[in-house]
Order: C-alpha cells, then structure tokens, then sequence
C-alpha cells in the first residue's frame, strides 16, 4: 500500500518524500490552454490554488521527486470541443519527455484518445469517473487502464469486491470529503462549492435533519479547516487500513492540493504511522489509540464522524440502521 | 440538419399508468406548446440516480406488459451501481427474460453497460445521461455561462464517446440539456434521445430524504448509511427548494436535485434530438 500525496509547488516535493509519501500527484494547465479554451478548467480543482504554475515547476518536481513518480491531473469531468486532441499533445508530452509516470483522468473520452495512442498503461481512472462495482472496475481493465480510483462513498465490502476485479485500486484515506457524488455532480467550484448551501435555503429539510446535514457537512469540510496538533481534522479512512490492506489495495490517497506544506506534510506522516501499525498486524483499535495519540480530537473519532468508511467498526445490536 | 418528420416521444413512468392521447401533455402545459408534433414510441421505468429505487421483477413485468399491450418500447432506466446494485439488476433482466421480457436497458454504469451486453444480449442498450458529464448548474445559468448550446453545430465534444458506443452496439445515447451542448452530435447511428423539462444538478449516494427516515447510526445519516437500505420515501415525489445564490428554484427528489430547463436551453438541444422522454416530475 502506497501513500500518495498531493503538492502544488515543486519545493514539496522532497519533504512529502521524507515525511513517507510514496507517490506524488499535481496539477498542472497546459501552456496555450486558456487562450483556445478559456477559464474551462483542465482539473477538478481550481488551477490558480491547486495547480503547479508551469512546466518547468513540473521539471523540477520530477526531479525532486526522485525515484518517486510523480502523476499529473487531467481530471476535469468533461472538456470543450477541440480540448481533446490538445489534451493528448500535452499528455504524450509528459510521460514521453517530462518523466511523468501517469496521468489521472476523468473524462471516458480522453480515456479512449489516450488509448488509441498507445497510453492506456499510463492512465489512472479518477475518482469522478465513478468506477463503483466489479463490473464497472473490469470494464476499465479491459481498456487497459493502469489504476482505477475509487471514489469516496464506498462501503469496504464494496471497495473489496471491485478490487477483486483485477486491476489496481487507490482509495481515498485523508482529507477533503464531497457531499455529493463527485462524479456526478454538475455544478462548478468555479462558483463556489455548491453543496455548501444545500439544504439551506426555503423549502429544505425539517430543522433536525438539517442540523445533522449541516454537521455532516462540516465535518466533510475538514471540520471547517480547523487542525488539531498541526494534523488537518477532516474526514480518515486509517482505521480501515488493516481491511484495505487485505483487499489488496495498491494505493491511498491523501487529499487537498490546495492545502499548506505544514499539513500536507503531518497528514502524510499520520498516514505513513498508521499503514506502519497495520502491516505489522495491528487492528483497527490499536490504529485509532495511536491515531488519536497523535492528533487529538477523539471525540470526533468516538462517533465515527470523521471516517470515510464508518463500517470498519461493527453497529452494535440494536442500533442497525432502520427505514 | 438531419432531422425525422416528426418527433418520436417517450414518456417516463413511476407506476403503470393511463397514457395521454399526445405525449406532450404528460408535463407540464406550457410544455405542450414548446415541443413539435410526434408519436408516443416508448415507454420509459425505472431509475437513473438510486439503486434503491430499481424496480422489483414483478413491477418491471408490468410495465412491460404496458408497453407491449401499446405497441410500444419498454425502456429499463438504471443508474450508477454499487455492487449490490449491479447484481439486482442482474437478476431483475434475468427475471424479465423468463418471462418473454427484453426491455432495452438505458446504461448510466460501464458496469451495467458491460452486463448487459455480456449477460443479456437480447436487450438494446442505450448510453445514459449521466454519461454526460456536461455543466448543469444553475448559477451558471443565470451568470449567462458562455457557450450555452453553442458546441451543438461541431459535435465533436463527445465523438469518441459516441463512436465507442456505436462501435460497441449501442442503439442510443440520451442526455438531458447541459450548457455546453453537442454532446448528442449529428446524426449517425446512434439514436439521439432528450429528456425533458428537468436537468439534474447533482447526485450522490447520501439523501436527505433517507436521513430524515431512518435512525441515527455510528456515523450518522449519511455517512454511516452509505450501504444501509431505503424505503424510498422519495416515492411520495419531489419538493421544491430555494438557495439564496440562485433564483432557479430547485426540486430535490430523493438523493437528487434538479432544475426545469429554460426554454432557449430546450430549444438548441431539441435541434438534435431524435427522441424527448417526458418526465412528468422530477425523480431520482
């Protein structure tokens, strides 16, 4: 099980390494972009505050990256007319001459250009192209992807059974949860996170559910960006690494490019404790005591608030879920 | 522009109903006077946006008892599924083929694409609209988003998309008006299918409906319910929704919200369609 992690400036690059990163992931604007296309984004995330600011930060990274790869972002949900083809030029340029080992992509149609090209082995399947079964994993083996990404909203016995698919799986573990489906959600951050204001304007849900909503809400937010001990508290999937692990999970994925050195750094390292306790045999109590030693705030963990995949601890009788 | 005489229709069922004498009067009225005349060719059940909301063997029989009775084609909705989800609709077309029934299948999941053509090959097999994964927002639509409908005359945005599914036995693609456009392209072998008045905003397996249902787990309503089962009390149908940051009134039906479509939004879209599917509501 890898750990990878997110960076925006080149100078990252060695103390993510140090502090146990595996893998490392950017985005970056191909040079030309926005005088063919406009202010449409090349990523999912906004490029001014997540993004590398060019090509030779991109040189620098892979070659403070070391032995490290280094993957690039294409990862917008969907691109203009005409994006695809220069999308493509600017692809084969980063694994053909700039030592970018793979490429994260969303859009199916880019997908099936990079094929035809030859570089479907390079492709990493983003999270927002909702890869969600068995099925859906081995149809992207089939197209000879290199890694399909999970998306956030997976049960572990379901994250289990698509990996069982028989292709390379990363999944989310730290940071930056989504209120909706990423994939599927059409709106713009362009405009601001949309599922900010959902729920609460007239006509929304009754006033308990909304409170629950809202505090759900926070808590996907990193718990209104707040840190604990240095370490962001926002939403972990740590305890759950002794059942990834034996789901043969390749890859876990720290989230938040736009997020500071400081905390990308203690998450990676909090990261890095806790796959170190579970490949020596500890359970997810033993990783939750140290996790908790480590940043604090248990009372966040004690409810399950902060988890991606709550179902790694049992519901106790009686407290089943029930509609 | 490649057009048919006459507009091909399709209405979107939640129970087996009467059917209107014109299609165009199953939405809402002023609808009727926006779209051009047509037959009423297919009838259109179950879900696109929760695999909760797929129908049992025995309620998908009967809309396509309906349909048969009418002459007319059955079309299964399904959405993007987990894997429990994946496996219902397994059986749910296997159950269908014992009893005579090959409805074609509209596929928003490469999973359930793949299913279908490997497990069921006597259904067609229609790409769904969540394979579109075009801007739908409506704060968009009210800033006046650059390029609304204008990709419609190149068509190039999702060429490789629509060649893979023609290449792979696709009948259709279908989408709903996003503020790109284009993205059904000129005709060539595949069906272009629209569905009106509602575009969806956003989606996801969390639903406040469900939450304001059930009881509290470890983790909460949301995400500590993510595989937990659903009653559908979105059956009930949709509510309407205000945000302060736009004045498109929203319906959130179930896990999903949407918006009805202004009508220059319709229009461009509409020039590149073969089939509309009416939804008489917004549902998930």
């Amino acid at each position: 099980m890898k750990i990878l992690a997110p960076l925006r400036d080149w100078t990252e690059a060695a103390p993510l390494r140090a502090a146990g990163a595996d893998e490392l992931y950017c985005g970056l604007t191909p040079p030309g972009w926005e005088e063919r296309f406009g202010r449409a984004w090349v990523h999912r995330r906004n490029p001014a505050s997540a993004g590398l600011p060019g090509l030779e930060d991109l040189d620098r990274t892979v070659a403070a990256a070391g032995p490290v790869p280094v993957y690039v972002t294409l990862n917008a949900p969907f691109y203009p007319e005409g994006a695809t083809p220069f999308l493509l030029d600017f692809a084969r340029e980063l694994v053909e001459a700039r030592g970018v080992r793979g490429l994260i992509v969303a859009d199916l149609g880019l997908v099936l250009a990079l094929r035809q090209a030859g570089l479907a082995g390079r492709v990493h399947l983003s999270s927002l192209a909702t890869c969600t079964n068995p099925g859906a994993a081995a149809f992207y083996r089939d197209l000879g992807v290199a890694r399909v990404v999970l998306p956030r909203h997976l049960a572990l016995a379901e994250i289990e059974a698509c990996a069982a698919a028989g292709v390379e799986v990363e999944v989310f573990l730290l940071n930056d949860g989504c209120v909706f489906e990423e994939g599927l959600c059409a709106t713009t951050h362009a405009l601001g996170p949309f599922c900010l204001g959902d729920g609460e304007g007239a006509g929304g849900p009754e006033p308990g559910v909304r409170e629950r909503y809202a505090f759900w809400k926070w808590t996907l937010n990193n718990c209104g960006c707040q840190t604990s001990r240095g370490f962001q508290l926002g939403p972990c999937g740590l305890c759950a690494l002794p059942r990834l692990r034996d789901a043969g999970v390749a890859s876990l994925k720290v989230v938040g490019r736009e997020a500071s050195l400081a905390r990308k750094e203690s998450s990676v390292r909090l990261a890095h404790e806790a796959r170190r306790l579970a490949l020596a045999g500890a359970g997810p109590e033993r990783i939750r005591e140290a996790v908790v030693a480590l940043r604090g705030a248990p009372e966040l963990c004690r409810g399950a608030h902060l988890c991606y995949y709550p179902d790694v601890w049992a519901v106790p009788e009686g407290e089943a879920l029930a509609c | 522009m490649d057009r048919p005489p006459m507009m091909e229709y399709a209405l979107r069922l939640e129970t087996p109903l009467l059917l209107p004498p014109d299609p165009r009067q199953w939405c809402a009225a002023a609808w009727g006077d926006r779209l051009p005349e047509g037959r009423l060719a297919a009838l259109y059940f179950g879900t696109e946006f929760c695999e909760d909301r797929l129908p049992a063997p025995g309620e998908a029989e009967a809309f396509c008892a309906l349909a048969a009775r009418r002459g007319l084609e059955a079309v299964l909705l399904t959405p993007v599924l987990r894997p429990a989800g994946l496996a219902r609709l397994d059986a749910l077309l296997t159950a269908l083929q014992a009893w005579g029934r090959f409805p074609a299948v509209v596929c928003n999941d490469w999973g359930a694409w793949r299913l279908v053509r490997d497990g069921h090959p006597r259904c067609a097999r229609r790409g769904g609209r969540l394979l579109n994964r075009g801007l739908r927002d409506p704060r968009a639509l009210e800033a006046g988003a650059s390029g609304v409908g204008a990709g419609a005359a190149g068509g190039e945005r999702s060429r490789l998309l629509r060649d893979f599914l023609r290449e792979g036995g696709a009948a259709a693609l279908e989408t709903d008006p996003d503020l790109e456009g284009g993205f059904l392209g000129g005709a060539g072998g595949l069906q272009r299918t629209l569905h009106l008045p509602f575009a969806f905003v956003t989606s996801g397996r969390h639903c406040l409906g469900k939450a304001a249902a059930a009881a509290t787990p470890r983790g909460g309503p949301f995400a500590g319910a993510v595989d937990a089962p659903c009653c559908a009390p979105c059956r009930r149908g949709p509510s309407r929704e205000e945000r302060d940051d736009t004045p498109v009134p929203l319906w959130r039906a179930g896990n999903t919200l949407f918006y009805e479509v202004p009508e220059p939004l319709a229009a461009a879209h509409l020039a590149q369609a073969d089939r509309v599917v009416l939804h008489r509501r917004p549902a998930p």
